[in-house]
């Protein structure tokens, strides 16, 4: 009898404590909420925030990061020169920093060296990888500007339309909304074309979410919306020139790109008229004031050097978040999902393994993205598919370093476009799958709407 | 030493430092270089009226006096300069020779506002020295071509008119002015919520410096033995450049023309910190005394003193990196 006590008590025990064990597992309070990129944070809140490379990493490493850098930062000169020649002949800016401001976002201004917009165009139909068909003479970007000498694709003219949002509580917000011109094209335009607008965004992170396992993000998708939210999220399929195949697209304001060695060369391609050995093809090719121009030239850009700009990227560090026990951020972080903010800017993530850089592996971190195409509505549509994203459709924009960007870029500006002068227009614009937290937010209380916009600062 | 008194609390040493920082490093060094850029623009002037090789041998003298003064400010990196590209429109590089030899071909206009809106590469200090020294540093006045004195006249009055005089109002004109930022660090200011965030900001700006110094400028031309990478390669002025930076960086730690500098921060609660740190900023200076060729020369044949260089400034690098930085972090507390 007694025997049969004790093992009746142990067996009791052992439920109880595996019972104890597993109400603890992943509390959420052992962690610090500061480490936005897990061991790819820095601390730093300065203008230089999202400079940093991230921690431990070898003498060989630091190394070719420090190369990136250099190439980052350098501005290409006409060709030939010795030293970053290769440029245009018709190109939108100098060199990634001109655009990327302190590794910050871009301005949403076009044609100058501190310009950090580009227009993307295509006719309609697709290109037989399926995404955007070039136009004849233009191909798929408008180069806004030329050497010396030569004539840019074209201008564009950027005009703004003011207009009033009043929430119910009366207090008004001015909006603009943009509407692009092209002014003296080089030559007429054979077909109708589409336009879309893209700001260089922040580079925050980029290492890590190249590091989310597709089945990551796979599971995000809620097609046909069973739970009801409203949202349901899809991923753009893409080729990918760098491999020959269809794969997912991660990178991108339309999620329009799968590796983020592709994303650099074709930045250098298109937006500098650099080529590469993955962008063979000068941006001028076809273009009859540039006979000389093919499609397989001689790269400009070393291999070395566009894998070490492309180590670079992926290497960049993420700032840690600041003010993290205010109680107006943390109130404003509970807002965040009480009106599923959190839905489509996902919090929390997990990267996958990642062999040569131990700091991106197995990660928690806080990107606030699920890196999904989402219908965003009328008032932001491009109306420009690519691939499989609608005219509607935007990638989720991840928010760490939202509030590092003022000090970063030197001014701030949001959205796709730019069209955003703060993070209040930024969600006043949000639309589409995102309405009923839009329509949650304007019914908030001035001070709770402060809050969550206090708690974005934070990130 | 007024640093170790007792009678003065840490808040108001910190506020003191603070304002001599604007007032004695920043303001000091902005004034000069306005003055600097009207010297040369009035060298130019002269230049392009009188045409003659001592009007170029001034020319290039004032040149290099602004570029002093333009290089030691980089010590302090951070506000306007970098956000309204200041930087960029006056310091880049490389200059762009295919563009600038089909520009001076062309009859394009070479007004200040056309220079304006030519590519940064085509703007500021590195094109007006190609105009006065040419490659190889062998041009005199008679090679200069009319096009020529328009591009110089119109590349400093650029410089001046659309840069340095905006900086210097941007940080100290109007009411809203950025030193107002400063100067309210952690009282009000929009930029800087609190001063370790202003003090964390000069301390990276200074760290910055001193390794683009030692490990990208002077490096890269070292590793790769290619003297056509180094900073003012026409006027040999290169090694003056890297040095001026890190004078720069030691004026802001030391404080300038009797202020207080960032020193008195570290002295008043960690005298050793201080002094590891003034002896490295001055083992970094004085270090460049030894390489006494032009820097496009001494990357071949005084390669062991430019490596010495080069260690003391990674050294410093990380002493401002590390230990003053946390040293910032463990000790401002707003």
């Amino acid at each position: 009898m007694k025997k049969l006590y004790i093992i009746l008590v142990t067996g009791l025990l052992v439920i109880l404590m595996s019972r104890c064990h597993k109400s603890e597992l992943a509390p959420e309070a052992t962690y610090d909420d500061r480490l936005s990129g897990g061991k790819a944070t820095v601390f730093d809140e300065s203008s230089h925030a999202l400079t940093h490379s991230i921690d431990g990493m070898g003498a060989r490493d630091e190394r070719v990061h420090e190369l990136g850098d250099q190439t980052f930062e350098a501005k290409f000169v006409a060709p030939p020169a010795i030293v970053f020649g290769g440029l245009g002949s018709i190109f939108n800016n100098v060199s990634c920093i001109n655009c990327h401001r302190n590794d910050g976002g871009g301005f949403p201004s076009t044609g100058s060296a501190t310009s950090g917009l580009l227009m993307r165009i295509s006719q309609s139909g697709t290109d037989p990888h399926g995404g955007p068909l070039a136009v004849d003479g233009y191909g798929t970007q408008i180069q806004d500007q030329a050497v010396l000498g030569y004539s840019a694709e074209a201008g564009v003219q950027i005009n703004y339309t003011e207009s009033p949002f009043t929430y119910p509580d009366g207090t008004s917000v001015s909006l603009r909304k943009p509407t692009y011109t092209l002014q003296n094209p080089y030559i007429p335009f054979s077909v109708p074309y589409m336009l879309s607008p893209r700001l260089a965004p922040p580079l925050i992170g980029i290492g890590l979410l190249d590091d989310i396992p597709e089945s990551t993000i796979q599971s995000f998708v809620d097609a046909g919306d069973q739970n009801g939210d409203g949202i349901s999220g899809k991923v753009n399929m893409v080729y990918d020139p760098s491999s020959g195949e269809t794969k997912i697209g991660r990178f991108g304001l339309k999620a329009n790109t799968n590796s983020l060695l592709t994303q650099v060369a074709t930045a250098y391609q298109q937006d500098m008229g650099v080529t590469s050995y993955i962008q063979t093809a000068e941006s001028s090719f076809g273009q009859s004031q540039f006979p000389w121009a093919t499609n397989t030239d001689k790269p400009e850009l070393a291999d070395s050097l566009l894998n070490f700009v492309t180590f670079y990227v992926r290497t960049l560090a993420v700032p840690a978040r600041r003010m993290v026990n205010d109680p107006d951020v943390q109130a404003g972080s509970v807002i965040f999902n009480q009106i599923n903010c959190a839905g489509c800017h996902r919090p929390t993530i997990m990267t996958g393994p990642d062999f040569n850089l131990p700091q991106l592996s197995g990660q928690r971190i806080h990107p606030y993205t699920d890196l999904l195409l989402h219908d965003m509505g009328e008032g932001l549509a491009d109306n420009r598919p690519d691939y499989l994203a609608t005219g509607t459709e935007w990638k989720t924009k991840a928010l760490w370093g939202l509030g590092l960007l003022q000090k970063t870029t030197g001014v701030a500006y949001y959205l796709h476009d730019g069209r955003a002068r703060s993070i209040e227009e930024a969600i006043l614009w949000h639309d589409g799958e995102a309405a009923k937290s839009k329509q949650a937010f304007t019914s908030l209380t001035q001070t709770e709407r402060n809050q969550l916009i206090k708690f974005l600062n934070s990130l | 030493m007024e640093t170790g008194s007792n009678t003065q609390t840490y808040d108001s040493l910190e506020a003191d430092v603070i304002q001599d920082f604007t007032n004695n490093v920043v303001f000091f060094r902005y004034f000069t270089l306005l003055t600097a850029g009207s010297t040369l623009q009035n060298s130019v002037t002269n230049l392009t009226t009188t045409t003659s090789d001592a009007n170029l041998a001034q020319a290039k003298l004032d040149w290099k006096n602004m570029r002093s003064d333009w290089e030691q400010s980089e010590g302090f990196l951070l506000g306007p300069v970098e956000s309204n590209d200041y930087d960029p429109n006056t310091d880049t590089w490389p200059t762009d020779y295919v563009q600038m030899d089909s520009l001076l071909a062309s009859s394009n206009p070479l007004t200040t506002d056309d220079v304006k809106n030519l590519p940064q590469s085509l703007r500021g200090y590195h094109p007006l020295e190609y105009m006065f020294w040419g490659k190889g540093g062998s041009k005199t006045a008679a090679n200069i071509t009319a096009r020529q004195k328009q591009y110089m006249g119109s590349l400093i009055s650029d410089i001046q008119v659309n840069n340095v005089q905006p900086l210097y109002n941007d940080w100290f004109l109007g009411t809203d002015n950025y030193s107002q930022q400063v100067l309210t660090a952690g009282k009000g200011s929009t930029e800087f919520s609190t001063r370790q965030a202003l003090f964390l900001n000069i301390i990276s700006a200074m760290s910055d410096i001193c390794d683009e110094v030692g490990a990208s400028k002077m490096f890269e031309p070292f590793v790769t033995r290619d003297s056509t990478i180094t900073e003012s390669p026409y006027s040999g002025n290169t090694l003056i450049d890297f040095k001026s930076n890190i004078l720069g960086l030691q004026q802001v730690y030391m404080g300038l023309n009797g202020g207080k500098g960032i020193r008195n921060l570290v002295a008043a609660k960690n005298l050793d910190l201080d002094q590891k740190i003034q002896a490295q900023i001055n083992a970094a200076v004085n270090s460049f005394a030894q390489i006494t060729n032009r820097y496009e020369e001494a990357i071949f044949n005084q390669r062991t003193q430019v490596q010495n260089t080069m260690d003391q400034l990674a050294t410093l690098h990380n002493l401002l990196d590390g230990d003053l930085t946390n040293f910032i972090k463990e000790n401002i507390k707003d």
